[in-house]
């Protein structure tokens, strides 16, 4: 039988990489559970409240989106709407044209590594310049991020020193202070030049047209100081309804994916820079992107866009930490990914995707820490009905087919007699199995010894003697 | 682009049609911010002395008494920086002749600038959080680019006790920073290195 | 409810079942029609199948009386997985009525019968594995409550509780890399403090890791919980 695809990548992953990703992930896993036993009594109340703010603003997305749009406008901001990435970098590529923009300096954005944008703005020849170190240290590798939150959490000190001393950054060090104050150094001048300044957002609040930005490294705020114009690519699920939600979810965001209560600069933005700041935008446009997430919306596995990108459910999932992030093939890994990138991969990019979510043993353990409590089993339940149902071939590799399995299964008298003829196969060489998956089963486990029949029987006997003892 | 908005919102409608139609959409979840709060992190010490061992928990440092921050900075060999014109006359004395204070913060020359002193806003108790706020900052780069930033709470500024106290007060300001200690990361084999693009060093002076 | 998975080779276990829940006064039927849950069809995807299969046992198990299921997995898919293989279809009540019938079986002593302590003697440093599907559950608290209780047993902590053995029915087959090395993981994390004995109240887990551990030449002893406790009261004369 078949392996499927991540199985074989996991198979051949290296060990140091594994062993990276396993360290990185149980750490995260560890320091959120501290801080949320220490700072809240219940704080499972919170991850459904949280939830249930996320659902409620998904299933009236319309209102709040008309809502956000207009207070944003109203702050000075300038509004667009993107359908898909194409349309998202004409709009981008129209703007830096406009500010006659040659240095962008962009911070950590999933959103545009769904369309690739560095690659695109690259080949039009301006100098785009990742500056959130881990995206840095990728962009130099050619590389591409493998967890939402710990971009390298796959490469250790050694690699980095080697790709510095590369790109001309200093002569090999490994040390992570001195690797540290070499981006900082390299970085301050790009942003200087920079023209325009690109980043994500985290949220926008309805209530109040305000986007919010959260960063560690302040490299979003430096961009905001230095460039003239700021341009913010966002999700249309990344809204909640006000001020007041944003405070329900900032508790969660950095306890889930770093074990802080809050990262070090939480940026609340509604407009370009006030009349008397010398520095920073002088105008600002946030371009609301859709990309497929209405057809996530209109799907039955709609809860998957509460999603905040902590990255707690990768952390937390084994199967993440065998395989590491790029074995899921598109931009989100881990659970996460395995139920969101099929399905914005839209009908066409669907079936190459297909067999994410196969790739779970549906333990539950992302559930469990999911701060917006996205059903993430039944959902990738769901979305295997649908491979089944679709006939989506990646999906299928691997599973057996259980139309004899059901027949078997409903006809009673016919599995009773199967379940009997089974003790045959006892002391039957493994690989003498008639049944496939037993075979498969057997290459890395023994078999139990087949005991068909024998507790039926003895239950026969046993309801006989209680009926006398009566 | 107009076509790609109504393409979006026509999009969303026809998704959330049959949930809408049916009455099924959820409702707003009725919520107390009470919960939010870290009653350990609050604490029981009077407003400030919380603020400060909150932000000693993220490596920070707050002083009452100017004296106590400019041998912080002297300590630190940080003596040349950038200050807000409108807090330099107040500061003055206090810091010592051992300081020079630019009041203008030129982008060209980074290096000259060791500290940035800056006004904030606000603070927040239960995250040790020092609030700055675009019309009350001198200068983004002066808040951020040196390696040392003292922001400068003084008497009129809010003291929140929490996160929550503070949202509802966000005000119409563009660019409201909450900042929660020294810039960082963690990216190198999830190594904490202090002092990335942001400053290595934050301070909070309280002024009264 | 025996599951498939005792009927074909844990045949102690189901009689074990049997015997606790008479200790405990009740009286135990056994459908003769049952065959299996649907479990491994929907994990598939295939729904169709599940459906036809989860709904022969439904019928198999019809009246109203409470089904006992010494299996974590097994049970949550008739009160969890039915409702949403279910969601379109007509007989979803009848579904749904079944689903509120089911226990697992700790969760039923516990919860159901209102079990405080097993009246019973087992020498033994026991390690518990709690199966992925018993998550939300009442069964690890009960199932930790009843080993509590029995003289002599001392449970031991595990290193992460969390992480799955790798399981995941198919997913054993489909990805047998990332299985088998999740489950020299677990088999690791339980042997952590060096117990006598693990014990489960699923036999899925149980079957995958010592089918692993056996393979690689060094096993261990594990039962399921059914079977320490029917084995304590024993010791004791009570059974």
């Amino acid at each position: 039988m078949k392996h499927q695809e991540i199985d074989t990548f996991s198979e051949v992953l290296a060990a140091d990489v594994k062993e990276a990703v396993r360290a990185g992930s149980a750490s995260g896993v560890s320091k959120r559970r501290e801080i949320l036993a220490a700072d809240f009594p219940d704080a499972n109340a919170i991850r459904e409240l949280a939830g249930q703010i996320k659902q409620h603003t998904l299933e009236h997305l319309d209102t709040y989106l008309e809502q956000a749009e207009q207070k944003m406008r109203a702050n000075g901001i300038q509004v667009h709407f993107a359908w898909d990435g194409n349309s998202a970098k004409e709009q981008i590529l129209e703007i830096i044209q406009q500010r006659k923009a040659r240095t962008i300096c962009k911070s950590k954005s999933m959103a545009s590594e769904e369309i690739e944008l560095n690659d695109f703005l690259t080949e039009k020849g301006y100098d785009m310049v990742e500056t959130d170190l881990g995206e840095f240290i990728l962009q130099l590798d050619e590389d591409h991020p493998s967890h939402v939150v710990k971009p390298i959490i796959h490469k250790n000190r050694r690699q980095i020193a080697k790709t510095f001393e590369k790109h001309g950054l200093g002569e090999y060090n490994d040390e992570p202070e001195v690797i540290t104050q070499r981006a900082r150094k390299h970085l301050r001048q790009k942003y200087l030049q920079g023209e325009v300044t690109m980043t994500g957002g985290n949220f926008i609040s309805a209530e109040s047209g305000r986007m919010v930005i959260v960063t560690n490294e302040g490299n979003s705020r430096f961009g905001l100081a230095g460039a003239k114009c700021h341009i913010a690519l966002i999700g249309i699920e990344k809204l909640v309804p006000t001020d007041r939600d944003l405070g329900v979810m900032l508790n969660l965001l950095g306890r889930s994916a770093t074990g802080q209560q809050l990262t070090v600069y939480t940026e609340f933005i509604s407009g370009p820079r006030s009349e008397s700041q010398p520095e920073g935008p002088e105008e600002m446009h946030v371009i609301l992107f859709n990309n497929n997430r209405t057809e996530v919306l209109a799907s039955d596995c709609r809860e998957i866009l509460r999603c905040i990108r902590c990255g707690a459910c990768m952390n937390v999932c084994p199967v993440y930490r065998q395989s590491s992030g790029h074995a899921y093939r598109s931009v989100y890994p881990g659970p996460l990914g395995a139920v969101l990138s099929p399905l914005l991969a839209g009908k066409a990019g669907y079936p190459e995707l297909a067999d994410l979510p196969k790739a779970s043993s549906l333990c539950g353990a992302c559930q469990e820490v999911c701060p917006v409590n996205i059903p993430i089993p039944d959902l990738l339940l769901r979305l295997r009905n649908k491979a089944k149902t679709e006939h989506a071939d990646k999906a299928a590799i691997g599973t057996p087919d259980m139309t004899l399995w059901s027949e078997l299964a409903t006809h009673p008298k016919v599995w009773r007699t199967a379940m009997k003829s089974a003790n045959l196969l006892n002391g039957l060489p493994y690989d003498m199995m008639p049944i496939a998956p037993l075979r498969a089963w057997t290459r890395q486990r023994t078999l139990p010894k087949w005991q068909g029949g024998k507790f039926r029987n003895w239950m026969k006997e046993h309801q006989k003697e209680r009926n006398h003892e009566r | 682009m107009s076509d790609d908005r109504s393409r979006i919102f026509a999009a969303i409608r026809e998704a959330l049609q049959p949930l809408q139609s049916a009455g099924k959409a959820s409702p707003y979840p009725d919520y107390e911010v009470g919960q939010l709060t870290s009653l350990p992190r609050l604490g029981a010490e009077e407003s400030w002395q919380a603020f400060a061992r909150n932000l000693a928990a993220v490596n920070g440092h707050a002083y009452e008494k100017i004296e106590e921050c400019a041998a912080f900075l002297q300590e630190h060999g940080v003596t040349e920086g950038y200050c807000d014109p409108e807090l330099i006359d107040r500061l003055r004395e206090g810091l010592g002749s051992a300081f020079t204070l630019h009041p203008e913060f030129d982008r060209a020359s980074l290096e000259r600038y060791s500290f940035g002193i800056t006004k904030a806003s606000g603070i927040i108790v239960e995250s040790g959080t020092i609030i700055l706020k675009d019309r009350g900052t001198s200068n983004r780069l002066g808040a951020l680019a040196p390696w040392v930033h003292v922001a400068v709470l003084t008497e009129e500024a809010p003291i929140f006790s929490t996160m929550s106290e503070a949202l509802a007060e966000l005000g119409d300001d563009p660019n409201v920073i909450w900042v929660t200690g020294p810039s960082k990361t963690a990216d190198v084999e999830g190594i904490l290195i202090e002092g990335v693009h942001g400053p290595g060093q934050q301070l909070c002076l309280h002024l009264s | 409810m025996s599951t498939c998975l005792c009927d074909a080779f844990f045949d102690d276990v189901a009689r074990a079942t049997v015997e606790v829940l008479e200790f405990f006064g009740c009286t135990v039927d056994f459908p003769e029609n049952q065959t299996c849950c649907g479990q491994p069809a929907f994990n598939g995807g295939d729904w169709k199948a599940a459906r036809t299969v989860a709904r022969h046992q439904a019928h198999a198990f019809a009246g109203d009386q409470p089904v006992i299921v010494p299996s974590g997995s097994c049970a949550a898919m008739v009160f969890h997985g039915n409702l949403l293989a279910f969601e379109k279809e007509t007989d979803l009540p009848e579904m749904e009525d079944f689903a509120r019938r089911t226990w697992e079986l700790c969760d039923f002593l516990v919860n159901g019968l209102g079990v405080e302590a097993i009246p019973g003697r087992y020498q033994a440093k026991v390690a518990v594995h709690n199966s992925c599907h018993t998550r939300g559950s009442g069964t690890g608290a009960a199932m930790d409550k009843l080993l509590r209780s029995i003289d002599g047993v001392e449970v031991v902590k595990i290193g992460e509780p969390e992480q799955c053995c790798g399981f995941g029915g198919t997913f054993s087959v489909a990805f047998p890399n990332i299985s088998s090395s999740m489950g020299k993981i677990k088999i690791e994390n339980l042997q952590q403090e060096k117990p006598d004995l693990v014990v489960s109240g699923d036999m899925s887990c149980l079957m995958h890791m010592r089918g692993l551990a056996q393979k690689a030449g060094v096993d261990y002893n594990a039962q399921h919980v059914v079977q320490l406790i029917r084995d304590a009261l024993r010791n004791e004369g009570a059974l």
